[in-house]
């Protein structure tokens, strides 16, 4: 055990990781306050949600629409005291409204305005779902898939398959009421892109260059510093190495567990999900492009985050270990890294080279690198080429069980291999 | 001059120089390929390109009333050939598409009509269609080009105005399709961002390999002494050439896949897209790149040289230019290579930063080079 530690010293102590690591903080923290100027707008759907329940029933819509109807009553008896006029919907009011107009309405009334108008706005999106999601196709979202990315033969017909499978969920889905829960409109404020693309996607980048940094300094360290011939000739020898994986293992999971908790904890502190947690991520607001997200799974929002950080934290674990067998073959950190990038980079166009008739080019997609850049798409069935059902724990399974069998091939080759 | 010779070696060991060619190689196919492959990028781009060559070919340089005259006059034969041929089809004429008036003004909803509109448009693409289209784009745009002038000048500061007054003088108006300058702006973008990353990936370890290995205590008690590190610096900086121009010809190699070289002499104002300060050709906007791309260079060759003297290890050295590569690859170079003499950009912010960059990395080389005459070794 203390040997582990020193060795992950080694990373904590090294003013360069610890430098990286705050800029990186600050730069997380800069992104999300300098996105958060809508997150006033988004306490209209937590209030709903406290006041009509997460889920949206019948009869929750029909209370709204009576508590929608007496604010509007109180809006033209607002513009009744003001300018003697009465308007249809506030969409008239403020369409009508004239600039100089505007000081006639005192803050508080503003207030209530766009309180009210963002209420009718979600009343008018609950009141959509049903229209709009039996208008969707999914055979015909399978052709066009198909035409997009050119595929024919077989790979067509797994792709095809697979929609059909997803079509069946999607009717259970629409059955079981599951995606009828409040979450915030998707298409003007695009929360969901911004947590898991944007958020997500800068902390698994950031994760991934400390986490390759600190395996390359942990792993090469004798040799850089001249070291080798006496650690590795001591009573612990050569097994020094698996103490070197272990501390850089403990190293990715304290790196990432550091990101998350600083990152995610400036974000839900600016933003406001105290009565969503329990709202699902395939709720119909949540849509933000062409297609709504859906899950494959009945996830609520809470489940789906923590899947996902744990999924992102098993990730890194790997590429940590992928570094660690890097590291072994070329001994030198600069190497490493390069090699490193150079792999990511390649295993993320992978699928770009296969042949489009073939399955080749779904099981090029089973890579860690293509599953880390899409965050956003982690569970989900609507849309994109590698949308299988089990695709994240397949695409881990797999490569967990490759890197374990690198990792102790590699260690079998340090036992023989030369030192200086 | 051996010693010159033999540093240069160093750095392009075998090992860096098959690392070089396969991250040029991953690079290129993440970044450059798609300018290439894909230019013209489907339609209408296609038929804009072969408009503007045809237009350069009987206009030249520039466009006055009578080539706009001339230019009207092809547009309206064109049209005759298109309601000809879409009279003497019968399914079109039958599903109410007889002239070219009719079929622009298509029914999405109609499902005939969108059927056949289909089909011309897309399935068995008609030429004369696709460039009918853009011809008219073309005139709308020359005959409200005074007009979209004013509009942007509404936002512009007070230099800015001065400018555009300038252009309207001259009577510049964007009026040619920019598809091959657009193309050209975004390659380049890439190329800088390739170089960079190439460039500091094979000076990185200049200073620290020698300095891992224990060998300043030889070299610098030899004769030639501590003034290896001004040779040092001076094969860094060769190499640096030597990277850029080969990557450079390679890269403007694949370029001229894309025969954009009858745009060359047209004025950079004659594209639609972007205003400028200045008024070079198309051919001198290259050149402005190219001379950019190697300042970026130096000076990322530059910090690489200093940061590996100064670094302990290996990874506190990839570590601390990770904040500045990735800093010049998101922002710098977008205004830096993208926006280089754009309108939108105040004018002296971008010869500044090259300014600043420049003397901020050459001043950084000589206080180490001062430090190393006296630094002790032997710690």
């Amino acid at each position: 055990m203390r040997i582990i530690f020193h060795e992950c010293k080694k990373a904590f102590t090294s003013p360069i990781l610890v430098v990286l690591i705050l800029l990186f903080m600050a730069y997380n923290m800069f992104l999300i306050f300098s996105n958060s100027y809508f997150k006033e707008e988004l306490k209209v759907v937590n209030e709903l949600a406290e006041t009509y329940g997460v889920k949206m029933t019948d009869e929750s819509l029909h209370q709204f629409q009576q508590d929608l109807q007496k604010d509007f009553a109180k809006l033209n008896e607002i513009t009744r005291k003001h300018t003697a006029q009465e308007f249809s919907s506030i969409d008239e009011f403020l369409n009508t409204l004239r600039y100089e107009d505007r000081d006639l309405y005192t803050e508080k009334e503003w207030a209530f305005f766009t309180q009210y108008q963002l209420k009718e706005m979600y009343f008018n999106l609950a009141k959509s779902i049903d229209s709009e999601y039996d208008r969707m196709d999914w055979k015909r979202m399978a052709k066009s898939e198909i035409e997009m990315y050119g595929l024919s033969g077989s790979a067509a017909k797994i792709l095809q398959n697979e929609y059909d499978k997803f079509s069946q969920r999607f009717e259970e889905m629409k059955e079981n009421r599951e995606h009828k829960t409040w979450f915030f409109a998707g298409k003007p404020y695009k929360v969901h892109s911004f947590l898991f693309r944007t958020v997500f996607g800068h902390l698994i980048f950031e994760a991934l260059i400390l986490i390759v940094l600190a395996t390359a300094l942990i792993t090469n360290y004798e040799f850089e510093n001249r070291t080798n011939l006496v650690t590795y000739s001591t009573k612990r020898g050569r097994r020094l190495m698996k103490d070197k994986l272990a501390a850089s293992l403990l190293m990715a999971t304290a790196i990432t567990a550091f990101l998350f908790v600083i990152t995610l904890g400036t974000y839900f502190s600016v933003f406001d999900y105290s009565y969503l947690w329990e709202s699902s991520i395939s709720s119909a607001l949540n849509w933000e492009y062409n297609l709504p997200y859906v899950s494959w799974w009945n996830l609520s929002f809470l489940a789906f985050l923590l899947l996902s950080i744990l999924l992102v934290y098993m990730c890194m674990i790997l590429f940590s270990a992928i570094t660690f067998v890097i590291s072994i073959f070329v001994k030198n950190s600069y190497f490493t890294f390069f090699l490193f990038t150079a792999f990511f980079a390649m295993a993320y166009m992978m699928n770009g080279f296969m042949p489009q008739s073939s399955m080749l080019i779904f099981i090029a997609g089973f890579n860690l690198s293509l599953l880390v850049m899409n965050p956003h798409m982690f569970f989900m069935g609507s849309g994109g080429l590698m949308m299988f059902k089990f695709y994240e724990m397949i695409t881990v399974g797999v490569w967990m069980m490759i890197v374990s069998v690198l990792c102790i091939f590699s260690f079998k080759k340090f036992n023989k291999q030369e030192i200086y | 001059m051996q010693i010159l010779l033999h540093e240069i070696k160093k750095i392009f060991s075998w090992k860096i120089l098959l690392l070089l060619l396969f991250v040029n190689g991953i690079l290129s196919f993440l970044l450059i390929e798609f300018d290439i492959k894909y230019f013209p990028n489907g339609r209408p781009a296609l038929d804009s390109y072969r408009i503007g060559v045809e237009m350069i070919e009987k206009y030249g340089t520039h466009m006055d009333e009578d080539d706009f005259a001339d230019f009207k006059k092809t547009y309206e034969v064109q049209l005759e050939e298109a309601n000809h041929y879409l009279q003497t089809r019968k399914e079109f004429v039958d599903a109410g598409m007889g002239t070219y008036e009719d079929f622009r003004n298509y029914d999405r909803n109609n499902k005939e009509q969108d059927v056949l509109y289909d089909k011309v448009m897309f399935k068995e693409p008609v030429d004369m269609l696709w460039e009918l289209e853009e011809r008219s784009r073309l005139i709308e745009n020359y005959k409200s080009k005074e007009i979209s002038l004013e509009h942007y000048m509404k936002d512009a500061n007070a230099k800015q105005k001065l400018r555009f007054n300038e252009l309207i003088e001259a009577g510049h108006y964007p009026v040619y399709p920019e598809v091959a300058f657009a193309n050209f702006k975004s390659f380049i973008y890439h190329v800088a961002i390739t170089i960079i990353f190439s460039v500091v990936l094979v000076l990185l370890p200049i200073f620290i390999q020698d300095r891992s290995r224990r060998l300043l205590d030889l070299q610098y008690t030899a004769k030639k002494g501590r003034n290896l590190y001004k040779t040092k610096v001076a094969a860094g900086l060769i190499s640096t050439f030597i990277v850029i121009t080969t990557l450079l010809i390679t890269y403007f190699g694949f370029y001229s896949l894309n025969h954009t070289s009858m745009f060359f002499s047209v004025p950079i104002h004659m594209f639609g897209g972007d205003f400028y300060w200045y008024d070079p050709t198309f051919f001198q906007y290259i050149v402005l790149t190219v001379v950019a791309i190697y300042i970026l260079g130096f000076v990322f060759a530059l910090l690489a040289m200093s940061f590996s003297s100064i670094m302990s290890n290996t990874i506190a050295l990839i570590g601390i230019q990770i904040p500045f590569v990735i800093i010049m690859i998101k922002y710098g170079v977008f205004y830096m290579m993208r926006h280089i003499i754009s309108i939108w950009v105040p004018k002296w912010v971008v010869p500044t930063s090259y300014s600043v960059m420049l003397v901020v990395s050459v001043v950084f080389i000589v206080l180490l080079w001062k430090r190393e005459k006296k630094r002790d070794i032997v710690l």
